[in-house]
C-alpha cells in the first residue's frame, strides 16, 4: 500500500519535473540552443517569488504566479534580446552554448551575493501542507495542483501553437528562419518571444518549487540536470514526452528514495541513462 | 519602373558571384533570367529579396532604395519570393504555409479563397502536410504562398525544377492570371524554352553578367547560345 | 647558432623556471602555482575533447574526484606512501572512461554533453553511498605520517609542473602526428573524415580516455597534496566549469589558449579575492562576464584574436607541403595549420 502512495506521488512530482523540462524543451525545439541558464532561472524565480511574497504576505501562494509569470518573461526577453541573439548570429555553433554557460555562472553567483547560502523557503499559510486522504493514501494538495497546472500549461502550449497565428509564427521559424524573413517575420522577435515565455515557464516551476521545499541559489544546477533529462528522454522538442519522461523520472526519484533515503538523484539518473541508451533519440524523436 | 537594379555586385567572402549587372522590371511585365548553373541567377534574386548583404550597387523597387533594407522589410513593401526548393514548412500543412505566406496582410485580390481558385487541388488538401504531397502539389503549395502577400513583384526561383511537365504546365498557366491581377514576375529557368514563351523580355546571365538582354519573342537562338554557355 | 624554435624555447624558460620556483616565490606562491598547474594541465584536455576533438564533455570532474578517490583510498589499504599508488588513478580513471564510451559514444552533441554530466553525478552518488569511502564524511590520507612534509610541497609541485609540461607535450606530438591529423579532420568535418577512412570512433575513444586518464591523475595529485577528499570536492562541477571558462576565454582548439585562459583565470580570482578581498563569488562573476564578453567580441577567444590581430606564432603547428609535386609540377608552397578554422553555420 505504502508503495502505491509511492507511486502516486512519484507521478505528482513528475508533473513538476515536466514543468521543469517544457520551457527548456520550447527553447531548444525552436532555436536549437540548449539554455543552460534555465536552471538557474528556476533558482531566480524561486527568489522572486519569496521578494514578492513578502511583499504581500497575506495573499494565497497561488497568486504569486501572475507576477512571476510576468516579470520572468520580461528577463527572457531582454537576456535574449541583448545577449542570446547576437551569440546566434556567430558561426561557431557551440557559441551560444558556451554563451549561456558564461551567463549561467553570472546569475548563481549573482543570487549567492543578494541571497546568500541559507537555505529558504515561502510559508504563504497552510497551503504547501495541506493533503487529502485518497483511499487511506495521503496525497499532497500542493503536488496535486502542480501537476494539474502542468497539464493545463502544456495544453494551453500547445493549443497556442496550433492553434493561433504566433505560433504558426513559431513553429515555421523553427522550421526554417531563412524562409520565414521572406514572410516579413524577423526570427530574432520570434526568438525574444520564445525565451520569454521559457522563462515564464521556469518562473511557475520556480514557484511551485519554492512552496514545496527549501531551496538555495544552488537549486539551480540540481534542476538544470533534471530539466536537461526530462527533455532529452521526451525527445528533444516534444512536450508531451517531456511530460512523461518527467514523470517517469519523479517515480524513479521517489521509489529510489524509499530504497534508500540517501540516494539523492541516483536512481533517477539511473533511469535516464538506460532510457537514453534504448532509446538515443528520445520518446518521440528528434524533430526532423 | 517598377524595379531598376543598377551596377550591383554580390559576394560569397572572397567570392564574387555578380558584377555590374543591370536589369529592370516595369510594373505588371514578367521578365526572364536564364543561365547555366552556377551564373548568378539564384544569387541575384536573394539580393534583390534582401538575403545577401555582401552587395554593392543600387536596387530600386517603386522609388526606394532598398539595397540596404533587411529581407524583412522588403517583403512587406511588396517584393516576395517564391525559393529554389520551393522550401515548404514542413511542420505547417497546406493552409498553415499559406497563412503564413499572408502574414504582411497586404491589400489585394489573392487570398485564401482566391488561391484556392486558382488550385482547387490545394483547396482538398488543405489540411495535408507537405511531405505528403507530390513535387508538382508542393510546387503550387510554394506559388500559392508567394501570392497570398499581393506582391507587386514576384520572384520565382527554379520553381518547375525536377517536376513534371504536367506539373509545370499547371504553373506556367498560373502565371497568365497572376499577370493578369497586375503582379510583375521575374522567373528564374534553365529551360529557355518555357521561359520566353511566357515572358516580355529576357536577360541572360553568365557567370555574374549580363550577356545578353531582349524581347522574348525575338530570340536569336544562336545568339542566346552563346550567351548562355560563352563560346 | 640557429634560432630555437618558440615551443622548445618555451619549454626550457618554463622548465627553468619550474626548477627555481620555490627560491623565487616562496611557500605560498608555490602552493598557489600548484594548483594553477594542475588546472592548466586538466583544462588542456578539455580543449583536447572540445577543441580537437569535438566533444564537449560536461563530465571530466568525475575523473577528478575518481583519481583522488584511487589515489588515497589505494594508499591507505596498502598502507604504503601515496606517491606510489598515484599511477593507479589514471588507471582507474581510463578504465572507467573507456566503459562509459561505449554507452556514451551513442550519443551526439547535446545528448552526449548531457549525458557526461549524469554519468558524473551517478559515478558520486555510488561512491557516496557505497561502504569503505567514508560516505558524507569522505576519506583521508591515513599514510601521512609515511610523508617528509618539509619536502611534499615541493614535490607535489614539481609533479605538477612535470604534469602539465608533459601533457602539453604530449598533445603537441600528438597533433604532429597521424593520430592527430585524423582527429582535426574528425572536428573539421565528421562524414569527409570518415570516407577517406579515419576511424572516427576510435580517434574520439582514445581522446577521451586519454583525457579521463590525465584528469585522473590531476585529482590524483591534488587530493593527494590536500591529505583528503570527499564526494563534494572530488565530483564538484566546478572543476569542469572552471576548464571550460579557461578554455573559452583564452582560446578554443589552440594550445596556447588554455595556457593564457589559466593565466586570465587566476589573475582574476587572486585580485578579486586577495587584493580587493571580494567574497568568493565575485571572481566567478567576473570571470563570467569576461567569458561572455569574449564569446561576442573574439568569439573564437582571446589567443586566436591575438594571433591573427598581430600575425604571432607560438606553440602552433604549421604543416609544409612539399615544394613540388610528384609529377615535377611546380605546387605553390602550401601549410596546413591546426588553428580551428571559423565553422560555418549548419543551415
Amino acid at each position: 500500500m505504502v508503495w502505491i502512495g509511492t507511486i502516486i506521488n512519484g507521478v505528482l512530482l513528475g508533473g513538476l519535473y515536466g514543468l521543469f523540462g517544457v520551457g527548456l524543451a520550447l527553447v531548444f525545439g525552436v532555436t536549437r540552443i540548449v539554455n543552460i541558464m534555465h536552471g538557474e532561472f528556476i533558482a531566480l524565480s524561486a527568489f522572486i517569488a519569496l521578494a514578492i511574497s513578502a511583499l504581500f504576505p497575506s495573499a494565497h501562494p497561488l497568486f504569486l504566479i501572475l507576477p512571476v509569470v510576468v516579470i520572468s518573461f520580461a528577463l527572457g526577453y531582454a537576456l535574449q534580446a541583448v545577449f542570446v541573439n547576437r551569440s546566434m548570429r556567430l558561426p561557431d555553433p557551440m557559441a551560444p552554448l558556451l554563451l549561456t554557460f558564461g551567463l549561467s555562472v553570472i546569475v548563481r553567483n549573482l543570487m549567492i551575493e543578494g541571497f546568500g547560502v541559507n537555505p529558504r523557503s515561502i510559508h504563504q499559510g497552510d497551503f504547501g501542507q495541506l493533503s487529502i486522504d485518497v483511499f487511506g493514501v495521503q496525497i499532497g494538495v500542493l503536488p496535486l495542483v502542480t501537476l494539474a497546472l502542468a497539464v493545463v500549461l502544456f495544453i494551453a502550449l500547445q493549443l497556442v501553437l496550433r492553434r493561433t497565428e504566433i505560433g504558426r509564427i513559431v513553429r515555421a521559424t523553427a522550421d526554417n528562419s531563412e524562409v520565414v524573413r521572406l514572410m516579413g517575420v524577423r526570427p530574432s522577435s520570434v526568438y525574444n518571444i520564445v525565451m520569454g515565455l521559457s522563462f515564464a515557464l521556469a518562473g511557475v516551476a520556480g514557484l511551485m518549487l519554492a512552496l514545496r521545499t527549501t531551496f538555495t541559489p544552488f537549486s539551480g544546477v540540481e534542476r538544470l540536470l533534471i530539466s536537461f533529462e526530462v527533455v532529452v528522454m521526451g525527445g528533444l522538442g516534444s512536450f508531451w514526452g517531456a511530460m512523461l519522461g518527467g514523470i517517469a523520472l519523479g517515480v524513479a526519484q521517489l521509489v529510489g528514495l524509499r530504497l534508500n533515503p540517501n540516494s539523492g538523484f541516483l536512481y533517477a539518473n539511473l533511469v535516464f541513462f538506460a532510457f537514453v541508451m534504448l532509446r538515443p533519440n528520445g520518446l518521440f524523436g528528434a524533430r526532423q | 519602373m517598377l524595379l531598376e537594379v543598377t551596377s550591383l555586385n554580390a559576394f560569397y567572402g572572397d567570392l564574387q558571384a555578380l558584377h555590374d549587372v543591370n536589369i529592370h522590371v516595369d510594373a505588371g511585365e514578367s521578365v526572364a533570367l536564364v543561365g547555366a548553373n552556377g551564373a548568378g541567377k539564384t544569387t541575384f534574386l536573394r539580393c534583390i529579396a534582401g538575403l545577401i548583404e555582401q552587395k554593392r550597387g543600387g536596387i530600386e523597387f517603386k522609388g526606394n532604395e532598398i539595397s540596404h533594407m533587411p529581407a524583412e522589410k522588403i517583403a512587406r513593401l511588396g517584393i516576395t519570393l517564391a525559393p529554389e526548393g520551393r522550401m515548404l514548412f514542413p511542420s505547417l500543412n497546406v493552409e498553415e504555409n499559406l497563412l503564413m505566406g499572408g502574414l504582411s496582410r497586404r491589400p489585394g485580390y489573392w487570398d485564401l479563397q482566391s488561391v484556392y481558385k486558382l488550385f482547387p487541388l490545394l483547396a482538398e488538401r488543405r489540411l495535408q502536410m507537405p511531405n505528403t504531397l507530390s513535387g508538382g502539389q508542393q510546387g503550387l503549395v510554394a506559388i500559392g504562398r508567394a501570392l497570398m502577400a499581393n506582391p507587386g513583384l514576384l520572384l520565382c526561383d527554379e520553381i518547375s525544377l525536377g517536376l513534371a511537365p504536367v506539373a509545370i504546365d499547371q504553373i506556367y498557366a498560373s502565371f497568365v492570371r497572376i499577370r493578369v491581377e497586375g503582379t510583375a514576375i521575374v522567373l528564374v529557368e534553365q529551360d529557355v524554352k518555357r521561359a520566353s514563351s511566357a515572358t516580355d523580355r529576357i536577360y541572360c546571365l553568365l557567370e555574374g553578367r549580363v550577356t545578353l538582354q531582349g524581347q522574348s519573342r525575338k530570340l536569336d537562338t544562336e545568339e542566346l547560345t552563346r550567351a548562355y554557355f560563352g563560346t | 647558432m640557429k634560432r630555437l624554435p618558440a615551443p622548445v624555447l618555451t619549454l626550457i624558460i618554463f622548465v627553468t623556471l619550474a626548477a627555481a620556483a620555490p627560491w623565487l616565490v616562496g611557500d605560498g606562491g608555490v602552493g598557489l602555482l600548484f594548483e594553477v598547474l594542475l588546472m592548466l594541465a586538466m583544462a588542456q584536455l578539455w580543449n583536447l575533447l572540445a577543441g580537437y576533438t569535438g566533444l564537449v564533455s560536461m563530465g571530466l570532474q568525475c575523473f577528478v574526484g575518481l583519481g583522488g578517490y584511487t589515489t588515497i583510498f589505494a594508499a591507505n589499504s596498502l598502507s604504503i606512501s601515496p606517491y606510489w599508488v598515484l599511477p593507479l588513478a589514471p588507471l582507474v580513471c581510463g578504465l572507467v572512461a573507456a566503459v562509459s564510451a561505449i554507452f556514451l559514444f551513442r550519443l551526439r552533441d547535446a545528448y552526449f554533453s548531457i549525458s557526461t554530466w549524469v554519468f558524473s553525478e551517478v559515478a558520486a552518488m555510488l561512491v557516496f553511498i557505497t561502504p569503505g569511502f567514508g560516505h558524507v564524511t569522505g576519506m583521508t590520507l591515513e599514510t601521512a605520517r609515511e610523508i617528509d612534509y618539509e619536502t611534499f610541497l615541493l614535490v607535489n609541485f614539481w609533479i605538477a609542473a612535470g604534469l602539465a609540461a608533459g601533457i602539453i607535450v604530449g598533445i603537441y606530438g600528438l597533433l604532429h602526428s597521424s593520430l592527430g591529423l585524423g582527429m582535426l579532420s574528425v572536428r573539421d568535418n565528421e562524414i569527409a573524415a570518415a570516407s577517406i577512412g579515419v576511424d572516427v570512433w576510435r580517434n574520439r575513444f582514445i581522446a577521451y580516455v586519454a583525457a579521463a586518464a590525465g584528469c585522473g591523475l590531476a585529482g590524483g595529485i591534488s587530493f593527494m597534496a590536500a591529505l583528503f577528499v570527499n564526494v563534494t570536492t572530488g565530483f564538484d562541477l566546478n572543476w569542469v566549469v572552471a576548464m571550460i571558462f579557461i578554455v573559452i576565454i583564452g582560446g578554443i582548439g589552440t594550445l596556447e589558449g588554455p595556457i593564457i585562459g589559466t593565466i586570465i583565470y587566476y589573475g582574476i580570482r587572486e585580485l578579486l579575492t586577495n587584493v580587493f578581498a571580494l567574497s568568493g563569488s565575485w571572481y566567478l562573476i567576473a570571470l563570467g562576464a569576461v567569458a561572455v564578453t569574449t564569446m561576442l567580441v573574439a568569439p573564437r577567444g582571446i589567443w586566436p584574436f591575438v594571433r591573427d590581430q598581430f600575425g604571432i606564432e607560438w606553440l602552433s603547428i604549421s604543416r609544409k607541403l612539399p615544394a613540388t609535386a610528384g609529377d615535377g609540377s611546380p605546387n605553390p608552397k602550401a601549410s596546413i595549420s591546426t588553428h580551428q578554422p571559423s565553422r560555418t553555420r549548419r543551415a
